[in-house]
């Protein structure tokens, strides 16, 4: 239930632009890209599609919900990006799709250029072996001896070696005789692909492309001749990339690895800057940067946020399996977050620990991309599991609140409170107490027990004299008041509040009596004042009280004159009586104003 | 020769009378019910944020949140220090002014052309069962006032003694005249009958011209006054600061720059202002009290402690120190000499503070988890002063916390009442002796620590009390120093790079001595 409303009141963030359940795309968020390939300022939505996962792969272009046109690619594709690959006009963003050992730029969404990866070092003793299978001086068990037994060794063959591997005796003969001629190559397969900007900022500058490789390696490439411009080697597979900075300026690649890791490459560095490795806990399913923070999210359901430095800064634990991360920078409204794709079918969009929103969608999302489409500033496009295509556009009064929607401490908690710094007398005087610990308490109990006494001894003294005007008279305690002068006295079920009014030299005062017990009546109460007559006249001195409804306040007044013009005042008692006690239950001392003189003449 | 003699013998006889009834104007400000209310000298009635000292916390406010910090009945913090006016807040109904205590403790005159002073010319009065020295319906006043030397005295005993302003405006006016417009005393004797007279444009014009003829410190601080009255701070500010560059360091000046601050609610302000004032005169007990209380509230009692231990260094002597002593080694967890302080402040206290003391000692019972020495004390408070409204707050948690909700509830409306109903002074937590401080008020004030009230207000029907109970003993646990109290204000010494860091050391020592 609760959920649900959260679901209301959250998801209107956005609008539904656009839902197609059959579409039939398998693909990830590497995957996808949004791209203004036609320069003509409406967004382009490029995926490429894995096909059944084994044949008929695609690269498809959506203009706004149209499919605007379909490519075939060789292999599986790993990755897509665009950028600029050279300075004409229009500016066209060229398309690289990642798949095998190869990179395919689509330049106006033709075929352009075809990137291999270099090859790599085959083992001298394979190779050595190969180049004997085709002059026939080996036979072909030998040869798979002397293979097995090098893989056993720990060296990487090459595929044509491992496929021999695995052939049955029989097959070999054929096998050999049919690869022996053509040259011998080991590749490689591309992980995962990035941009990275050559020597300017600009949105449109040209961009070299950054490519992470199954021979735990990351090259840089060189747009405009496509060669390697520089090579790094990592520890382990690197499989998510995070970019920034300018290739001739200063560069720093964040790449999280199969291993678990997450490094730090910097310009000038050919490994990865082992200081700044981050180690997690599970292996990472994706990674975000947005601005010095990388958020990663990992197997175990816990989203991670680092610093750029690996100071792990928080972590949060998932509702459920993390499928996706995708940075939110949404620059109209100053937001920047991740939005988390969860197996339990939804979305939810972080700014920093905070949940802000949480999206419902039919079914688990594994592909998201946040950004430009069509002519819409801030689109949401999501494909799930089963193959839909889902858009979202965020509403433009859309607001993230930072308040946080999951349970826990409210964000307030979070706020640091302002403590002044500790001052060198405090340090002093904590030293202080720390060597004079026993000392101090024990004169702190002593001081205790005695005061304890005293206030007890007071508070009696103050219990006998509320019964007692003379007594009140006598306690410093009985100070007058004025104009309000309230008693709660201990007698709990009549309260009265004695209000002076005016500024004389008549006066009016004010008895508001109050029976204060739930069922019980007040009768036969009478109120009679006790005051100097030379200095005060009483226009009623005595006042009869009728019964006293519980609940309900009563007032009486009187006027009183002043008799004086020399600007002198004295205190004035009121008595609350009742017939046949000797003793008032109430005693009210007032301290008269002063009265003001007739104005000067 | 006779005559001469004669004249000097009345010149002396009226100084004489005078003097025993001299107070310092530029001091004693007090605000009538009348100029409060019927305030027609207001430029404008919607001020713009922060140039008001009418409607305080508009501000950029500096310094602790007045949940931290109480404040008065109109919005401004509570000052470390009592002088007149810093009582009683501004009445917002006829109603709710004519109800505040007028006794001759916390009194608000009528007018202040009534009220206090006239009861010092009355006072003189009743000691002179002869009737007055001098006749004024007899006088000539033009034959006076061409003499310039009778006539000053005249004058002061005009002013001053028979505080018949309208006499003493006359004789002023004739006299300066007589003078030919040459002499500025005259000129700011003129002021000062103008002020009374509440003609704040005059007085400031006779300021100014007295001004351009003779810079003196006491016109600068008249003139501020004349401004702070017409409700402009900022050029009030700005009047001291000129006279700051005629006579660099003058500390009234200064600190007359800092009660402004203070009134504006720009604490920081206020107290780098006070820092300044010990820089010239470390012995300044305004200074010290206000940047003690300004320290106690922002969470560093350590510090406040030092400057509250400077001022008994320095003779102050009283419940409000003691008390305010007790709170910082309390909060400071100088355990040891708490409750001594409080014992102190309980046998100096007099009516007025007695209340007070019992109240922060509830709350250092608080602190100790005592309830019921906690409940005890916070009875004491409320029989020294009936209408101690954070006394009965607390104790209205305390009821709550036993399960008495019924009478928890009626306690904590009463406090509500007594809060809202217009008890400045009182109920602000502002206790000090203004009594005797005609000239420069040396008591320095309780601050309080109160919580809000506002939370009692639903609780009408029972069931929101209840719900409310988890609330308060939060209140508890927390901070014991949930509706609490306060302390008093101490002078204090000289800004912290002063008092050697040695000395820190000592001082528990001295601490111990002078107890």
């Amino acid at each position: 239930m609760d959920s649900k409303e959260k679901l209301s009141d959250t998801s209107d963030k956005w609008l539904d632009a656009y839902n197609d359940r059959v579409a039939s795309l398998y693909t990830f968020t590497q995957c996808m890209t949004l791209s203004d390939i036609k320069a003509d300022g409406d967004w382009k939505l490029i995926i490429a599609d894995l096909g059944t996962g084994s044949y008929d792969m695609k690269l498809k272009v959506y203009k706004n919900t149209n499919l605007m046109s379909e490519h075939t690619i060789m292999d599986l594709p790993t990755g897509v990006v665009t950028f600029y690959l050279d300075t004409l006009e229009p500016r066209t963003p060229a398309i690289a799709v990642a798949s095998g050992p190869y990179i395919y730029i689509y330049k106006n969404l033709r075929p352009y250029f075809k990137f291999t990866l270099p090859p790599l070092e085959i083992h001298p003793v394979e190779q050595d072996l190969w180049d004997q299978a085709r002059q026939d001086h080996v036979s072909p068990i030998i040869m798979k001896e002397t293979l097995e037994s090098l893989r056993q060794e720990g060296a990487t063959l090459t595929t044509r070696s491992l496929r021999l591997l695995q052939l049955d005796p029989s097959d070999l003969d054929t096998f050999i005789q049919v690869q022996k001629s053509a040259p011998l190559k080991r590749q490689t397969v591309i992980t995962c692909l990035g941009t990275l900007k050559k020597n300017l900022a600009d949105d449109d500058a040209i961009s070299c492309l950054v490519i992470g490789t199954e021979s735990k390696a990351i090259y840089v490439l060189d747009p405009e001749a496509f060669t390697v411009l520089a090579t790094m080697e990592l520890p382990s597979v690197p499989v998510f990339l995070s970019v920034n900075g300018l290739y001739d300026v200063e560069y720093r690649i964040v790449t999280s690895c199969r291993n678990g890791c997450v490094y730090t490459i910097k310009r000038g560095s050919n490994e990865a800057v082992v200081k700044h490795t981050i180690e997690l806990k599970s292996q990472p399913v994706g990674m975000e940067r947005i601005g010095k923070n990388i958020y990663v999210g990992t197997m175990d359901q816990m989203l991670h946020c680092f610093t750029a430095k690996g100071k792990k800064l928080w972590s949060i634990k998932m509702p459920a399996t993390i499928m996706t991360l995708e940075a939110i920078d949404f620059k109209p409204k100053g937001f920047s977050g991740v939005a988390v794709a969860l197996g339990n079918s939804q979305v939810q969009i972080y700014k920093e620990k905070y949940l802000t929103d949480v999206i419902h969608t039919e079914d688990v999302v594994t592909g998201l991309r946040f950004g430009h489409f069509a002519r819409e500033d801030g689109t949401l496009v999501m494909t799930t599991r089963s193959g839909s295509l889902f858009v979202k556009i965020l509403k433009r009064t859309a607001k993230f609140e930072e308040r946080d929607l999951s349970a826990g401490p409210p964000a307030a908690q979070n706020v640091k409170l302002n403590v002044p710094k500790k001052t060198k007398l405090f340090v002093d005087q904590t030293l202080r107490e720390r060597e004079n610990a026993v000392a101090m308490h024990r004169t702190f109990q002593r001081d205790l027990y005695l005061l304890r006494l005293n206030v007890a001894r007071e508070y009696v003294k103050a219990l006998e004299n509320s019964m007692n005007p003379h007594l009140i008279r006598s306690h410093r305690a009985s100070q007058a008041y004025s104009s309000g002068w309230l008693l709660e006295q201990l007698k709990p079920n009549l309260k009265t509040l004695f209000v002076v009014q005016g500024v004389g030299p008549t006066f009016r005062l004010t008895v508001n009596l109050q029976n204060t017990s739930l069922t019980q009546v007040s009768t036969s109460l009478l109120i009679t004042f006790e005051y100097d007559d030379k200095l005060y006249s009483f226009h009623k001195k005595l006042i009869q009280v009728p019964m006293l409804v519980p609940g309900l306040m009563y007032l009486y007044e009187s006027f009183i004159d002043c008799l004086s013009d020399k600007g002198v005042s004295d205190t004035v008692k009121v008595y609350v009586l009742k017939q046949g006690r000797s003793m008032p239950l109430i005693t009210g001392v007032i301290s008269m104003p002063v009265s003001e003189a007739v104005v000067l003449s | 020769m006779d005559l001469v003699l004669t004249q000097a013998a009345w010149t002396l006889k009226t100084q004489a009378l005078t003097g025993q009834v001299y107070v310092d104007e530029v001091e004693v400000d007090e605000e009538g019910i009348a100029e409060v209310l019927m305030d027609d000298n207001v430029i404008a009635n919607v001020s713009r944020p922060g140039t008001s000292l009418r409607k305080p916390g508009t501000s950029s406010q500096s310094g602790p949140s007045p949940g931290v910090r109480p404040t008065s009945q109109s919005g401004r913090p509570l000052s470390g220090f009592v002088r007149p006016g810093t009582q009683g807040g501004r009445p917002g109904t006829m109603e709710q002014a004519i109800r505040t205590p007028r006794t001759a403790h916390t009194a608000r005159p009528v007018t202040s052309s009534s009220g206090r002073f006239v009861r010092l010319g009355t006072a003189s009065m009743l000691s002179n069962p002869d009737g007055p020295f001098i006749n004024l319906a007899r006088l000539n006043f033009s034959k006076y006032a061409s003499r310039p030397n009778l006539a000053k005295a005249l004058f002061e005993y005009i002013f001053h003694h028979e505080n018949d302003i309208r006499n003493a405006l006359e004789l002023a006016a004739l006299a300066t005249e007589a003078c030919q417009f040459k002499d500025w005393w005259w000129k700011v004797q003129l002021a000062k009958c103008y002020y009374r007279l509440g003609m704040y444009r005059d007085a400031g014009k006779q300021l100014k011209s007295a001004l351009d003829q003779q810079a003196m410190v006491d016109i600068f601080l008249y003139l501020g006054k004349v401004y702070v009255r017409l409700d402009q701070p900022l050029t009030a500010i700005e009047t001291y600061k000129q006279g700051l560059e005629k006579f660099p360091g003058e500390t009234s000046l200064l600190t007359s720059i800092a009660r402004i601050y203070e009134g504006l609610t720009e604490m920081d302000n206020a107290v780098k202002i006070y820092k300044d004032v010990l820089q010239f005169d470390n012995m300044h007990v305004e200074a010290i009290a206000c940047i003690a209380t300004h320290y106690f509230y922002t969470d560093q009692p350590e510090m406040a402690l030092k400057f509250y231990r400077r001022l008994l260094q320095m003779g102050v002597y009283n419940a409000e120190l003691f008390n305010n002593l007790g709170l910082c080694c309390f909060y400071a967890q100088q355990y040891d000499m708490t409750l001594t302080c409080f014992q102190r402040a309980l046998s100096l206290a007099d009516d007025q503070t007695l209340a007070d003391v019992w109240f922060n000692i509830g709350h250092v019972a608080l602190g100790i988890c005592d309830h019921k020495l906690a409940y005890q004390c916070f009875r004491l408070a409320l029989a020294s002063n009936n209408d101690h409204a954070e006394a009965y707050n607390n104790l209205g948690v305390l009821e709550l916390k036993r399960g008495h909700v019924e009478s928890g509830r009626d306690t904590c409306k009463l406090s509500f009442n007594l809060r809202g109903e217009g008890f400045h002074s009182k109920a602000s937590g502002v206790h000090g002796g203004e009594v005797n401080s005609y000239h420069r008020p040396v008591a320095p004030t309780f601050a309080g620590r109160r919580s809000e009230y506002k939370w009692f207000l639903s609780s009408e029907d029972r069931h929101a009390t209840v719900s409310h109970i988890p609330k308060m003993s939060f209140f508890f646990t927390i901070g014991g120093t949930a509706v609490l109290s306060e302390t008093t204000s101490l002078r204090f010494a000289p800004s912290e790079d002063r008092i050697s860091r040695d000395r820190a050391s000592g001082s528990w020592e001295n601490l111990c001595d002078l107890l």
